[in-house]
């Protein structure tokens, strides 16, 4: 199987009116998700008594996040412009970014894991131990110090190498051991090595993979042989944790524990439930000040339900709805396989992380910390979501009625 | 599988709803409990005696509180009850268990009144904070205590002064509710209610010193005759200023909780008694006043044995057996038959309003909770026998506040008097805001000359002449003359006709000099125990105390002796 090469390299026109149109609108949508959550992650982490000490600007979240909002536009305008054709397999693995950067990610959680096991480097240094986990890599930089998330990375690299490993396999992906076994086992060896510290990410990531390869035309049998063995270590995965275990009972009986384990649900509801319809307005918010853990990054959708009510709720809501739809029309627009696969990847994760978020702080779901894309506060997440979504726009962008390049038949 | 997001998406948008529409009340309620308010409690005033000595004052108190939610889990109020025993100097086991059982998570009192040592090395653990709090103090104990009365814990008063100056006392604490944080930090303000104003103090007319003699004395006799409750009280008649007011058994006002309630009330103004001989000098200026006898008049008191028809037996007290007797003789010998037949010659209409105009079945208006108006029962309801009783004290009840305010009418010249107890209030600059002073009452209730004639020859004798039958002669003194009136009153039974045998109260009611009174002193002890062989009449019990009492009081005053100036220190001056 070949793809039809060397056509005129890709101009910076848009093909159609239709494409713009797609394309901007997903550009808008982002730029507004982050907006909101810029401002409220500014709202969330004011604190009483606070000194703002702008030398430290970088330790105060609210501020950190406004200077990331400008630098997520400047990341998604660039990725907009690389021709998403970079990150497939056709010019071989060795040109390819990606398998580079998994690569730099599996290192770098393999790091993480060796600080865990054996605590190589000083305690506090190059990696932190915050919130009883192993999660991050803190870079010294001057005055302050750059924090950063592995796994994050990793779970965007694993998205785009099972794109590009499907596109380059083609149709062979339905041969069980040639091909499908190794995609698992790649899948698993990123999964093992982020699941012992992070065990939400890894179940994201490996429900993303899942879905992404039933999306790419896997035989049905293929997924469904290794499900009961997955449901087997998902099980002991969650009875090996003395937290999992509570957080589920917890999670079922919600009216007790209120002040321990189900403090943090509770406050959440309590704070949208609180909010009405309208809201108590905009920096009106209570839970904000410590009553709510984790209010400016897993927990923000509480504050803006909190500050501008069931309105507020329902915007953020839509703009997520709205841009499934768009990203939706994109792979509908979308002839290459490579470039619906991989649409389809980043707008699941996107999409399928709001929807646990907001399941999670609306207490349809158990408590897990996965933040909201583009609203919660964070620079790994939205730097590389932002990333995530200039290749999109850029798919959308020459994704045209007639197809671009004409799959050629094979023999 | 986008579409099943989508629609994933819409269903939370629908629980979005569900939560902030339908749950919203239930949300919202949840969250102002959680989350807000503080209220600044007021000062409570302070209340002084007529020298501004201090009988009650709520000093600011430390108390230090945990919070056992921000404290952490189990381990951290371990460790943290660890460090408050040496703090507290209490049992880090037993502070461990008061956090863990406290009904509220979020606040366990575990140390009232801590020293600001205390306070600050407490403050440093995490969870444990200080709390500013009043308590009320009475520096004097259970000397005012039925006076002052005392307050709940939570600043209301329940007795006494506390009770009836309340409102003006607590001041008015203001509910501002603010949005708090975690920490109970305020955030901003939601809303105001009131301001705070720390409430007024209050000057009493009663002088500690005073009241200390009165108590001493009366406590001594109580004890002695092994009585079931006694009370004196003395005033100043032209002012109508209470200068002491001491009821016993009493109680501890700064303990007051397993006092038998019964010794809570101040028996001065809430228990009503059929006075006995007290009232007969009421009675006499009464008929004085309305021409119904004449001074000089003599009257037949039929050998102690008067009986009609209309009105029943009448004998005289411990039998006597009086002949004629003139009208002053009748009062220092105490004739009931004499006085019974003083009520025939003026009639009811002129006895029922006479009394009226003493205040009798009316409330006197003292500024204590609880005051009873006695019973004087109206004209239509007397009997046959009632004009003849009344006159010397009984189908009438009385409190010893009503009693000491008629003898006050009298000692000050027949003007009427109104007793009071608060002199003044105090802003918290120590500024006096109101006198409270009664206006001076208007009008004589019977003229000048009758109410000295009766202060001066009628009463006096009753002190004076010891060896005419004078029942009051223990009350008599060198330095002042004392006037007096001895009262011994048989208790009705309760429920049942007729009265106790054996049982009754002892009154003296007194007052000094008698020229030109200064003060007027009421004692009166129920159920002196008759059996000790001391007496139990109000000239036994009663009148020693009242005499020892006026002696210490005029001797305090700094009154210059009137009588017989044997003394060279009284001559210089």
């Amino acid at each position: 199987m070949f793809w039809h090469k060397k056509e005129p390299p890709v101009s910076l026109l848009y093909k159609n009116e239709q494409s713009r149109i797609i394309a901007d609108s997903i550009a808008v949508i982002v730029v507004l998700l982050m907006a909101i959550g810029t401002v409220f992650v500014f709202s969330a982490s004011m604190n009483i008594g606070q000194e703002i000490n702008f030398q430290k600007f970088y330790d105060y979240p609210g501020l950190r996040q406004i200077m990331f909002f400008p630098l997520a536009c400047l990341i998604m305008y660039l990725f907009s412009c690389i021709d998403f054709q970079r990150y497939s397999l056709d010019k071989g693995w060795l040109k390819n970014p990606v398998v580079y950067l998994l690569l730099i990610s599996i290192i770098l959680l393999i790091l993480i894991l060796i600080q865990r096991f054996f605590e190589i480097f000083p305690k506090d240094g190059f990696i932190p131990y915050r919130n009883k986990h192993y999660r991050w890599l803190q870079i010294p930089l001057g005055s302050f110090s750059i924090s950063f998330q592995p796994s994050e990375l990793a779970k965007w690299m694993t998205v785009f190498f099972i794109a590009a490993l499907v596109d380059k396999f083609g149709d062979d992906i339905k041969l069980f051991w040639k091909r499908f076994v190794p995609i698992c086992l790649m899948i698993g060896l990123v999964m093992g090595l982020i699941i012992v510290e992070d065990f939400g990410t890894a179940a994201l990531i490996s429900l993303i993979a899942f879905l992404m390869l039933i999306m790419a035309g896997v035989k049905l049998w293929h997924i469904l042989s290794p499900i009961p063995l997955a449901g087997i270590a998902f099980y002991y995965a969650i009875v090996s944790s003395q937290t999992r275990i509570n957080r589920i009972t917890a999670f079922i009986h919600l009216d007790k524990w209120q002040d321990k384990l189900n403090y943090q649900p509770n406050q959440s509801l309590i704070a949208i439930g609180s909010g009405g319809l309208l809201g108590k307005g905009l920096g009106q918010g209570i839970s904000k000040y410590g009553h709510l853990p984790e209010d400016h990054t897993d927990f923000i959708f509480s504050i803006i339900g909190e500050e501008l009510g069931f309105a507020g709720n329902t915007a953020v809501i839509l703009l997520f709805i709205a841009f499934v739809i768009l990203g939706i029309f994109v792979i509908i627009r979308c002839k290459d396989p490579f470039g619906r696969l991989l649409a389809g990847g980043i707008i699941l994760t996107i999409a399928m992380q709001a929807a646990l978020n907001i399941g999670v702080v609306t207490v349809v779901l158990p408590t897990k910390g996965i933040p909201l894309p583009f609203v919660s506060a964070g620079g790994t997440s939205m730097l590389l979501t932002a990333a995530a979504v200039g290749v999109l726009i850029n798919i959308a962008k020459y994704s045209q009625s007639a197809p671009k390049r004409q799959k050629q038949s094979s023999e | 599988m986008l579409l099943i997001l989508v629609i994933a998406f819409v269903g939370l948008i629908v629980r979005c709803f569900c939560l902030q529409y339908f749950k919203n009340d239930h949300y919202t309620e949840i969250c102002l409990n959680q989350l807000s308010y503080q209220q600044w409690q007021p000062q409570r005033g302070p209340i002084f005696d007529t020298r501004l000595r201090l009988l009650a004052a709520s000093n600011r108190v430390q108390n230090i509180f945990a919070d056992s939610h921000l404290i952490g889990d189990i381990e951290n109020i371990k460790e943290a009850s660890i460090q408050l025993s040496s703090v507290m100097d209490v049992g880090a086991h037993i502070i461990c268990s008061e956090i863990l059982d406290s009904k509220n998570p979020r606040y366990t009192k575990l140390f009232e009144d801590a020293a600001l040592e205390q306070c600050q090395a407490a403050q440093k653990i995490r969870g444990v904070a200080v709390q500013t709090d009043y308590r009320r103090t009475y520096p004097m104990g259970s000397l005012m205590a039925h006076i002052v009365g005392f307050t709940s814990k939570d600043n209301h008063g329940l007795e006494g002064i506390e009770l009836k100056f309340d409102e003006e006392l607590r001041g008015t604490d203001s509910k501002n509710v603010f949005f708090a944080d975690v920490r109970r930090r305020p955030i901003r303000l939601k809303e105001q209610n009131g301001i705070l104003n720390d409430g007024v103090g209050i000057i009493l007319t009663v002088d500690a010193t005073i009241q200390q003699f009165v108590r001493e004395e009366l406590t001594k006799q109580y004890k002695e005759f092994e009585a079931e409750s006694a009370m004196a009280i003395v005033a100043n008649p032209k002012t109508g200023e209470i200068l002491a007011m001491v009821s016993v058994p009493d109680y501890d006002p700064n303990n007051p909780l397993g006092t038998d309630p019964n010794n809570l009330r101040n028996r001065l103004v809430t228990d009503q008694f059929e006075p006995g001989s007290m009232i007969k000098p009421i009675v006499t200026a009464i008929a004085l006043e309305k021409g119904a006898i004449r001074k000089d008049e003599t009257i037949y008191c039929e050998n102690g044995d008067y009986f009609g028809k209309s009105f029943g037996r009448i004998n005289e007290y411990k039998n006597h057996r009086f002949g004629n007797l003139k009208i002053r003789e009748i009062l220092i010998k105490s004739s009931n038959i004499g006085m019974a037949k003083m009520g025939q010659k003026m009639g009811q209409e002129t006895l029922y309003e006479g009394l009226k105009k003493f205040g009798f079945g009316e409330l006197t208006g003292i500024e204590l909770p609880g005051e009873v108006e006695g019973l004087l029962r109206p004209l239509s309801m007397w009997s046959g026998y009632s004009v003849t009783r009344i006159p010397y004290g009984y189908e009438i009840n009385v409190t010893s506040m009503q009693m000491l305010r008629a003898y006050c009418i009298l000692a000050n010249g027949g003007r009427l008097v109104r007793p009071y107890l608060v002199k003044a209030v105090i802003d918290n600059k120590g500024e006096i805001v109101q006198m409270k002073r009664p206006m001076p009452p208007v009008g004589y209730i019977i003229k000048p000359e009758v109410a000295k004639w009766l202060i001066n020859d009628a009463l006096v004798g009753v002190v004076n002449e010891r060896n005419d039958g004078g029942t009051g002669w223990r009350a008599k003194l060198d330095k002042w003359q004392v006037f007096g009136k001895t009262g011994t009153a048989n208790i009705a039974k309760v429920g049942q006709k007729g009265y106790e045998d054996n049982s009754n109260i002892a009154s003296f009611v007194a007052g000094a000099p008698a020229k030109d009174p200064a003060i007027v002193v009421l004692v009166s002890i129920r159920r002196p125990n008759g059996k000790l062989g001391k007496g139990d009449s109000g000239g036994a019990v009663a009148s020693p105390v009242a005499g020892r009492i006026i002696e210490r009081t005029l001797t305090y005053m700094g009154l210059a002796p009137t009588e017989k100036p044997k003394q060279v220190v009284a001559k210089k001056k």
